[in-house]
């Protein structure tokens, strides 16, 4: 691969020094004159009517400026996931939200809500509103729901029972013959949790609405441009006329805004509009927990047919997923988690068939990995006991089965570079592999280790709409402007972006700004999901630094030509370059004249060097290897996890710290999806785990030591042959992890988190089944 | 609604402060300010102990340890007096929430606040601690093991009385003690379970044990067979888990989707005993 | 309703305020002193982001009643880089990729303060300790570590 002098380089990230010193730079941090503070109300039921509503109390209170519900607020259905812009034709998105409905559907779901001069009166009018609620059936399991006599929670649906969209059904060669090609075949069903975000910021928006009408909103939205639709459109006004920004950073993400802040921005918006003031709305962390998206839980089963060498003849795959009261991303996610699951190996004969179903829970939508991180799970748990039962080594089997280049698969795509080998062979060292079945395991606490691959996607297409567009202006005295709609919620894409520019440039980075996130000032971007930025947004700004460095180069070469009679002309604009700042000659380095120079000469001539860039990527698949050992204590059922590994093969690494960064967040959160993050739900609808102290993140004295490695490979589809990896870091973990407990213990599971109840109770039961 | 907040600088002037309207005393505040936004608790006066110097510190006295009720979680666990001769106590209290909380709470508030297995409490009541009850009436010392009125609530009234202090004896080099916990996480994570165990050891044999084991019933409870059951003998291993069975089996855990059913804390039990007990005559032993 | 008069002294400059009986020291700070680098992650001492010092100790500024800073020596971030350039930890959390997302970061880095003005040799398993109450959903914590134990060797250098 080509060596860079920006590119590949650690270099401290754009946006640190102000999060170092505290600078307010989130939207709870926003402030404006006049500003009221809103609270909502919530549905105590998982699903009723509202029968009557009576706000007048609360709005009597002192210091209240205005209250809202379904009766004084649009009708209009939207949906709060970033899907209207995303869905392709023939697709239509669904939308099947409303601002406040007169049907509550789950325990969280908006009632009605105050603004008031302080939040404390906000919350005090809360407790005077009066709401009269006539219970409905109500149902929590999406298989359930997807059965005949289940009520039906959004009306009758074109697709099935309760399915907010379309089942997703892929076929490659024949199911039936792979099956009977097969000399063993193996079948399991794995139950997966619903997992939070947890991103450390609250949702949160303050809109603001001037004179004429133009809204405004500060807001923590991973998209901009798509959430200025969503509510431009909601509220009837010329996309032109509302303003969505960052201020200019969000506190995390993973994926549980893409699209609105849960509600917080109509809410912002329609409040503002009624009390004529600026309105801030920051959800407590209850509020995130019981009313913005989860991971979709639910059930992953499958069928595999294998040679004895361990050869894949068939792979069949089916989901249902829980979709919860709202559509969100449900009528994606199990369609990543098909495409993506299967696309792992190379199988002659596939099939899948993936529904999401609507319950009267937490709407489910985009969490890191989006579906991806459930099939791996299963997927890669079944492998173990595949190549246990064949007595295969687990690496061999993986490599052994591995999708090639150019391989045959259900994508629309090429897989055009893997090195998923190596990330095997190197993440096997770290971990210390060959002491694998070595350990003293005779006293209680037994040991482990484990492994599990994965794979995923560098944007959204073919699963969504997916482009970018972005803007490079060489200013006045030489330095750069870049203009994108991403978002930094902390994934350091201003600081990726500037190192590609500036290698494509030849500018410094010292010279380079990057505007983000405010569809004011940007050209319109889908945003930051599907680990997509450093990839499709990489390309935009890539290429818009070669238009303006093109034009920068043809201007020079014209300058030079008329200053030095003959050394130059036009033509010779292929011996230029700019490097660190100065426009050379190739073939001869003593000519030069600095890029500030020249933009001032432009400037004189009425001129400006600006790149703008439309791209359509095509997609490119991140390969993964995870490696786990850990220690289990038999006499609690306790899991200690004594190192974890993740090998990811990332294309090329433009900043390795930031790559490291996103691989080591995701190994911790993978930790916690395999162990003990999980939310529960009691029999009456309401979440047991809304908040810290009950829904267990792992903290700094529960993770082990992660060791990211960074694997390249010759990726052709992108200028820096850059991959997504933004989502990947959590993908194999939790199997990585359940396959080292069975290492340890001897003990399968099917189902994670796998808590310390879980795994003690199992093996008391494999005790007694030893008898 | 909190309409004043007072600083006292003594004991009485606290007394005096709490006759205000509806007046709580207040320590950390880990517990009360939160009780107080979600209304669990109610009060408009806050009577802050932190200024009373009287009620700052850990000392020795007289083989008695006392510990004022202006002392932090983290001072107890940091204190080398508690390490050498409670240990059960500076393990406890060093496992309560996170530093920060650990930095504010108080061991007293942990007794007030009453929870079946607040940390420092169960230990406490492995050592068999008493705690200095002040109010108007005078001065009253009761074991913290009888200061239970039911789940969650203390005997002691924080709206007329203060406890300035807890003390216990202090361990005997043939004596020791240990904390066992099982959580869900190794930090700000309440206990599934906990064990607090103190022995001593007379010629090789247990001259006395107490074990304590949360939250499995609405306070911490004794395992008073168990400890009658090894007295007067050799701590084999075979006499620990007879033990422990026994303690175990009076547990009466609830079953919990966030803290384990009562099937799986009943049987686990067992296993936490049995390493409460070990550690705590292999550190009388040290 | 009474306000009370809370003289404290931030950053090191003495404040007096007119507070409310019940208010927090987070609200003190966050809504009447502007110091936004004091953030709040849950408002229940769940995750340390409003972690401040507070004579000398970390605490979670979000469950510390106001007035029982009355007196106090109150350092929040903002304190951190007065006046003569970053702090060796605000340097060293942006050198090693310590910071992603920002928000849990204040807390972070007073956190890890407050653990090296006592002790410069921090072992591992000492700086878990204590930042054990400090939730980062974005980093896995281990550049976090990596740039406390950094600062760590620079300040011992320094003195
Ligand atoms: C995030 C978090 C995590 C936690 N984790 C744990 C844990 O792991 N284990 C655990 O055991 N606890 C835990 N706790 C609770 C623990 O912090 C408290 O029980 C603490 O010890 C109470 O002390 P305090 O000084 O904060 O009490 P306060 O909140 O000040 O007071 C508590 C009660 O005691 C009364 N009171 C206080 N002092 C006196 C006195 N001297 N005389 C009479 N009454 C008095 C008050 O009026 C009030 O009713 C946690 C709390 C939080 C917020
Ligand atoms: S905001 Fe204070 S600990 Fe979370
Ligand atoms: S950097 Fe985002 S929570 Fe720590």
């Amino acid at each position: 691969m080509k060596n860079y002098s920006v590119v590949g380089k650690r270099l401290p990230r754009y946006d640190g020094t102000q999060k170092a010193v505290g600078a307010p730079c989130f939207t709870s941090d926003v402030s404006l004159p006049g500003m009221l503070y809103a609270k909502v109300l919530r549905s105590p039921y998982p699903h009723a009517r509202i029968v009557n509503i009576d706000t007048t109390k609360a709005e009597q209170l002192p210091g209240v400026a205005a209250v809202i519900c379904h009766k004084n607020t649009t009708s209009k259905l939207f949906n709060t996931s970033a899907t209207i812009v995303f869905t392709l034709p023939p697709l239509v998105p669904v939308k099947d939200q409303r601002i406040f409905d007169d049907v509550v559907r789950y325990v969280g779901d908006e009632v009605a809500a105050v603004a008031a001069e302080t939040e404390e009166i906000a919350q005090e009018a809360l407790k005077l509103i009066e709401v009269e609620y006539e219970q409905l059936p109500s149902v929590f399991d999406p298989k359930e729901a997807n059965k005949e006599e289940a009520p039906d929670l959004q009306g009758p649906r074109e697709h099935g029972k309760n399915l907010p969209g379309e089942k997703i059904h892929l076929e490659l060669g024949d199911i039936q013959k792979g099956f009977e090609d097969a000399d063993y075949i193996f079948e399991h069903e794995f139950k997966l949790p619903v997992q939070k975000q947890c991103q450390m910021e609250t949702m949160a928006a303050v809109a603001t609405i001037d004179a004429d009408g133009k809204i405004t909103v500060y807001s923590s939205t991973q998209t901009v441009h798509p959430s200025r639709a969503i509510l431009a459109d909601l509220f009837d006004v010329p996309y032109s006329k509302v303003r969505v920004l960052s201020p200019p950073f969000i506190g995390g993400g993973f994926g549980v805004r893409i699209g609105l802040s849960a509600k917080a921005e109509p809410i912002a918006i329609a409040l503002a509009q009624k009390a004529k003031r600026p309105v801030k709305v920051v959800y407590d962390r209850e509020e995130d927990f019981t009313s913005s998206d989860t991971r979709h839980s639910g059930y992953v089963y499958l069928k595999t047919g294998v040679k004895k060498d361990g050869t894949f003849t068939a792979r069949m795959m089916k989901a249902v997923l829980n979709a919860g009261a709202y559509c969100s991303f449900s009528t994606e996610t199990h369609g990543v988690l098909g495409c993506m699951g299967l696309s792992l190996y190379s199988c002659p004969n596939q099939y899948y068939d993936g529904i999401a179903v609507y319950t009267n829970t937490t709407p489910s939508g985009a969490m890191r990995g989006f579906g991806s991180p459930q099939a791996s799970t299963a997927i890669e748990a079944q492998l173990d006991i595949i190549a246990e039962e064949l007595g295969i080594d687990r690496r061999e089997i993986s490599k052994k089965n591995m999708m090639k280049v150019g391989g045959e698969w259900v994508l629309p795509y090429q897989c055009q570079s893997i090195a998923l080998e190596e990330c095997i062979d190197q993440g096997a060292a770290a971990i210390g592999w060959d002491k694998k079945g070595t350990f003293d395991n005779s006293g209680s606490v037994k040991r482990g280790i484990g492994m599990a691959c994965g794979t995923h996607v560098s944007n959204a297409w073919p699963f969504c709409g997916d482009y970018s567009n972005a803007y490079v202006n060489i200013q006045q005295d030489g330095s750069v402007q870049i203009a994108v709609g991403s978002p930094e919620m902390g994934t350091g894409v201003q600081t990726t972006l500037s190192q590609m520019v500036s290698e494509t440039l030849g500018v410094t980075m010292d010279k380079i700004e990057v505007t983000i996130a405010d569809t004011e000032s940007s050209p319109f971007e889908i945003g930051a999901h599907a680990s997509r930025t450093c990839y499709v947004v990489g390309m935009a700004v890539t290429q818009a630094a070669a238009q303006v460095k093109k034009e920068a180069l043809e201007f020079a070469a014209k300058l030079l030509a008329e200053r030095e009679s003959c050394i130059y002309c036009a033509q010779d604009v292929q011996d230029l370059d700019i490097v660190d700042n100065m426009i050379v000659s190739k073939s001869n380095p003593n000519k030069k004249i600095s890029l500030r120079e020249v933009t001032i000469q432009a400037q004189f001539k009425g001129e400006q060097f600006i790149g703008v860039a439309k791209v359509v990527p095509q997609n490119a698949p991140p390969w993964l290897a995870h490696f786990a050992d850990v220690s289990v204590d038999t006499e609690t059922g306790k899991v200690t996890v004594n190192k974890l590994v993740a090998a990811h093969d990332v294309g090329r690494a433009i900043n390795p710290t930031i790559v490291e960064g996103q691989i080591e967040g995701g190994l911790a959160q993978g930790y916690g999806y395999a162990l003990t993050e999980e939310i529960l739900y009691d029999e009456n609808g309401r979440q047991l785990n809304t908040g810290f102290h009950k829904y267990m993140l792992p903290t700094a004295v529960d993770l082990p030591e992660l060791q990211a490695i960074i694997v390249e490979s010759d990726e052709p589809t992108h200028p820096f042959n850059v991959k997504g990896v933004g989502e990947t870091g959590l993908i194999a973990t939790a199997a990585a992890i359940m396959n080292a407990v069975y290492d340890a213990i001897g003990v399968r599971f099917f189902e994670i988190p796998m808590t310390e109840e879980k795994i003690y109770m199992a093996l008391q039961e494999s005790l007694k089944s030893c008898e | 609604m909190i309409n004043d907040y007072v600083l006292p600088k003594t004991v009485e002037d606290a007394l005096a402060a709490l006759k205000q309207g509806n007046a709580k005393l207040i320590a950390g505040g880990t517990d009360l300010m939160l009780d107080l936004k979600s209304c669990k608790a109610a009060a408009d006066t806050l009577v802050d102990i932190n200024g009373i110097k009287e009620l700052k510190g850990i000392k020795e006295s007289d083989g008695n340890i006392i510990i004022g009720a202006g002392t932090t979680h983290q001072e107890v666990a940091e204190s080398f007096l508690i390490q050498e001769k409670a240990v059960v106590l500076a393990k406890a209290s060093g496992s309560v929430g996170s530093l920060q909380i650990r930095n504010t709470a108080t061991v007293v508030g942990n007794i007030v606040n009453a929870q079946p297995a607040a940390d420092a409490a169960v230990a406490l009541v492995a050592l068999g601690a008493e705690a200095e009850i002040v109010d108007k009436e005078g001065t009253i010392y009761q074991p913290v093991e009888n200061l239970y009125a039911g789940l969650a609530k203390c005997k002691v009234d924080s709206s007329c009385q203060i406890i300035t202090a807890v003390r216990f004896p202090a361990l005997f080099s043939n004596q020791g003690s240990a904390y066992v916990r099982l959580a869900k996480r190794g930090a700000l994570a309440l206990p599934m379970l906990c064990v607090a165990v103190a022995a001593s050891l007379k010629d090789g044999k247990i001259e006395w044990v107490r074990i304590v084991m949360a939250p499995v019933s609405t306070k911490p409870l004794r395992a008073l067979e168990a400890e009658e059951l090894l007295k007067d003998k050799e701590p084999s291993e075979e006499v620990i888990l007879e033990a422990s069975k026994k303690a175990a089996a009076m547990a009466d855990p609830r079953d919990s989707k966030l803290r384990g059913s009562r099937a799986y804390r009943s049987s686990v039990l067992v296993n936490l005993v049995k390493r409460g007990i070990t550690e705590a005559i292999k550190n009388a032993r040290q | 309703m009474n306000k009370k008069t809370l003289t404290m002294v931030v950053n090191g400059k003495t404040v007096e305020k007119m507070v409310e009986p019940g208010d927090t020291l987070l609200d003190v700070l966050r809504e009447e002193l502007g110091l936004k680098g004091v953030k709040k992650g849950c408002g229940k001492g769940e995750c340390g982001a409003c972690t401040i010092i507070m004579n000398g100790k970390a605490v979670n500024s979000c469950i510390v009643p106001a007035m029982q800073a009355v007196g106090a020596e109150i350092q929040t971030i903002e304190g951190l880089s007065n006046g003569n350039g970053l702090h060796p930890l605000q340097q060293t959390f942006i050198d090693c990729g310590a910071i992603q997302c920002g928000f849990c970061t204040p807390g972070m880095i007073m956190s890890s303060k407050a653990l090296l003005d006592k002790n410069l040799k921090p072992t591992k398993e000492e700086i878990k300790q204590a930042l054990a109450g400090n939730v980062c959903r974005c980093t896995g914590f281990v550049k976090i570590e990596e740039a406390v134990e950094k600062a760590a060797e620079i300040l011992k250098n320094g003195k």
